[in-house]
């Protein structure tokens, strides 16, 4: 069984670098392919389509591969039937169009196979945990990087990927207060505003400031920082907010407190629109024209990684004795936690991380405006993290890409009328779906209150497993 | 006063007042260094508050505390109170020290509750490693980016040992609350032994138990005590547990000390045996 293992997984990796190799090996010249796609022997009656491979091979020499891709799709589609298309070649053409996506998945094999190498070699026993993780994470990244380059940046799908890793982000960052902690706080918006505009402030080309900042002669911040030098600065800043507002905040209990952080975040949302603060928030006018993204491998990856070190946080001794306090103050306390001070650890943390996920949310939204922040918005998060289970962070992922993608996309018919053989179905009008979609999650809270997950963690090993037999004997 | 040397804890003239009722009332005891020492007493005697003013939970109104010569607890009657107060030695104590329970148990005093306070949704493992966090080293970032990877696992062994003393090692994955009673009891003197106490303060430990297992707990308090070189203070119902193990005992009764000695002396003490029978009115 080992042994079997162990080849399969060596197998996999000479599969990934053979991938890997022809891949690079065939992205040259597409020049010379089109060339090979002539066929021998053309008469003047072609002259139209030599024309036309002409305009491709023109359009080569700017070296945009975008735009190649796109004249030879239109070569391909007007004359296809004439040109020299066979086996070899179609595949050459097959590799060189999908390049970037067969190297995701050479690598995200390579990954696998070493990871299921690292797992059967019994020196490397501590590092096994890491590898799986590892190779899980390749085959998710590299599994989204393909389907990008071929549902194409802009599709729904992507959006909803997109806006999805975005509020998995947050929504981890909540439940690691309020699930975790056990502190109901309602002050997430806040924070998330105080992300994005930081975020925004120091990222808008110094070119473009006079420009976003027309009313206030420019504003005073006249410099753009890096992109993740930014985020992380947005982090910081929204952390900062939080750790003044929680010296008073935290020595209240559960409902005082949602209703304290709650009117932080409508006081900070006023504050951002002060026209006094102009020069710096631009008033209640857009932000604009900052860095953004383009590829939802950033949202994935800026989120994948901040997920990660939640995950970690709360694996570790601090997470515990932050699950300690959830379960009982007065017990943690008297095993010696402080409680303040792990209250505000928790409590900060949450906030760097919603403030990095406003941050890649004004990224998402390419502009920023304080009034967008409302309480509605902390209320979405809540829900995602009530949906996904209080105490599980693979609930409050699974949670949010679900909703998002049913808010934006899955009920989306249900604002569009429609007429079926003449007659108008009723109901159905723009609005409309917002009412189903409460009316779901009315059911969903009555009837299945603990959410998709519970407390639960996803298990690979039980998901692929199932049937463990009790005192049976188990072998891997 | 006498000297306070060899005492590893102290009250003086605890007081604890909640509005006008007077829970209890110039309490002034001490335990040496290795005793065990119970307080016992009728119900709604004071002996629950009595400890939570030791543990930091209360404020006492009035009163100070000392463990191991060192006065961690001193308050006297403040603000509202000062007209208010009804117990004595108002005017003796004018320091103000007021720590929270998590530092008490920081100085080597841990507890057990009397209505069992277990973390309910985590396993008996995760609720004795809980207890080991007050002694990290390492800070918020080393911890999560597991840096303190040699200090996880010597908290680990330690909760693992910790599990083995009470004898709930082949337990140690189940969920706390499920758990029998008699070994959630177990459980929560682990976790008390985890902080790695000098002093362990039992708050009636037995309740609830059949005589066999008061009489195995009884065993157990004594081989902890031992083993660990522990001082033992414990509140208590069971009189025979009580006679079997104290060295010393301390009775109160409407939060007033009424009597104090050896098992046998206590035994015996008209007060003592007025305060648990009731008076007889002929």
């Amino acid at each position: 069984m080992k042994t079997a293992k162990i080849v399969l997984s060596l197998l996999l990796i000479i599969i990934a670098i053979a991938l890997v190799g022809y891949t690079l090996s065939s992205q040259g010249d597409l020049r010379d392919l089109v060339m090979r796609l002539d066929p021998q022997n053309l008469s003047s009656a072609d002259s139209r389509m030599l024309k036309a491979r002409d305009r491709v091979l023109d359009g080569l020499a700017e070296g945009d591969r975008v735009r190649d891709l796109r004249n030879l799709d239109r070569y391909l589609e007007d004359y296809g039937p004439q040109l020299a298309l066979d086996g070899e070649n179609g595949l050459e053409l097959f590799v060189y169009r999908n390049g970037p996506s067969l190297l995701a998945a050479g690598i995200a094999l390579a990954v696998i196979g070493a990871a299921l190498l690292v797992s059967q070699l019994d020196k490397l026993a501590k590092l096994r945990r890491p590898a799986i993780y590892l190779a899980l994470a390749a085959v998710l990244y590299a599994g989204v990087y393909i389907v990008e380059n071929i549902a194409g940046s802009s599709s729904m799908l992507m959006t909803v990927l997109k806006k999805g890793a975005i509020y998995a982000l947050i929504a981890v960052s909540m439940n690691l207060l309020n699930g975790f902690t056990g502190l109901f706080s309602l002050g997430q918006a806040g924070f998330m505003l105080v992300g994005a505009y930081t975020y925004a402030i120091f990222t808008i080309a110094t070119d473009s400031r006079a420009q976003v900042y027309q009313y206030y002669d420019g504003g005073l911040v006249q410099f753009a920082l890096p992109t993740l030098v930014a985020i992380v600065l947005a982090g910081l800043v929204a952390a900062f907010f939080a750790f003044l507002i929680g010296l008073p905040v935290l020595r209240l209990k559960s409902d005082y407190l949602a209703i304290a952080t709650l009117g932080f975040a409508e006081i900070i949302r006023a504050i951002f629109q002060y026209d006094g603060l102009g020069p710096i928030t631009n008033g209640s006018n857009l932000l604009r024209k900052f860095t953004t993204f383009d590829t939802v491998l950033f949202p994935f990856a800026v989120a994948g990684v901040c997920i990660a070190l939640i995950v970690m946080l709360i694996h570790s001794t601090y997470g515990r004795s932050f699950k300690a306090i959830r379960d009982d103050e007065v017990a943690a306390e008297a095993m010696g936690i402080n409680l303040f001070r792990h209250k505000q650890m928790s409590f900060v943390i949450s906030s760097f991380f919603a403030g990095v996920g406003g941050a890649l949310l004004a990224m998402y939204q390419t502009t920023v405006q304080a009034s967008a922040f409302k309480a509605s918005m902390t209320y979405e998060i809540l829900l995602i993290v009530v949906i996904g289970g209080m105490g599980s962070i693979t609930g409050s992922v699974l949670a949010s890409f679900l909703f998002v993608a049913s808010s934006e996309w899955w009920l989306r018919f249900l604002d569009n009328e429609l007429v079926i053989g003449g007659v108008q179905v009723p109901l159905l009008r723009s609005g409309f779906r917002m009412v189903v979609f409460s009316v779901v999650i009315m059911l969903m809270v009555l009837f299945y209150r603990r959410g998709i997950m519970g407390d639960k963690e996803f298990n690979l090993k039980r998901f692929l497993q199932p049937r463990v037999r009790k005192g049976g004997d188990v072998r891997g | 006063m006498t000297s306070v040397a060899d005492h590893t804890l102290e009250l003086r003239n605890i007081t604890m007042q909640f509005g006008g009722v007077v829970a209890v009332d110039s309490l002034s005891l001490h335990v040496n260094q290795s005793e065990i020492v119970a307080l016992i007493g009728p119900n709604g005697a004071g002996k629950t508050t009595a400890f939570n003013c030791i543990t930091g939970v209360y404020k006492p109104t009035n009163g100070q505390v000392y463990y191991q010569d060192q006065l961690i607890i001193s308050n006297h009657p403040q603000g509202k109170m000062k007209a208010l107060y009804a117990g004595q030695h108002k005017d003796a104590y004018k320091e103000v020290l007021e720590p929270t329970p998590d530092r008490i148990t920081k100085l080597g005093l841990a507890r057990t509750f009397q209505n069992i306070r277990l973390f309910k949704t985590q396993t008996a493992f995760e609720n004795v490693l809980i207890a080991t966090h007050l002694h990290r080293t390492s800070n918020l970032l080393t911890a999560t980016l597991r840096l303190n990877y040699a200090e996880e696992k010597r908290m680990c062994q330690h909760a693992l040992d910790m599990l083995e003393v009470v004898g709930l090692a082949d337990l140690r994955d189940e969920l706390a609350t499920s758990l029998p009673y008699g070994m959630q009891r177990r459980l929560e003197i682990a976790r008390a032994l985890a902080t790695k106490p000098r002093l362990l303060l039992l708050d009636e430990p037995a309740a609830g138990m059949n005589p066999q297992e008061t009489d195995d707990l009884g065993r157990f308090i004594v081989d902890i005590k031992q083993r660990f070189d522990l001082t033992v203070f414990l509140i208590e119902h069971h009189m025979d547990l009580v006679m079997d193990i104290s060295d010393r005992i301390y009775v109160i009764d409407f939060g007033r000390l009424i009597a104090t000695g050896r098992p046998d002396e206590v035994q015996d003490n008209p007060d003592v045996i007025t305060a648990y029978l009731g008076v007889d009115e002929e």
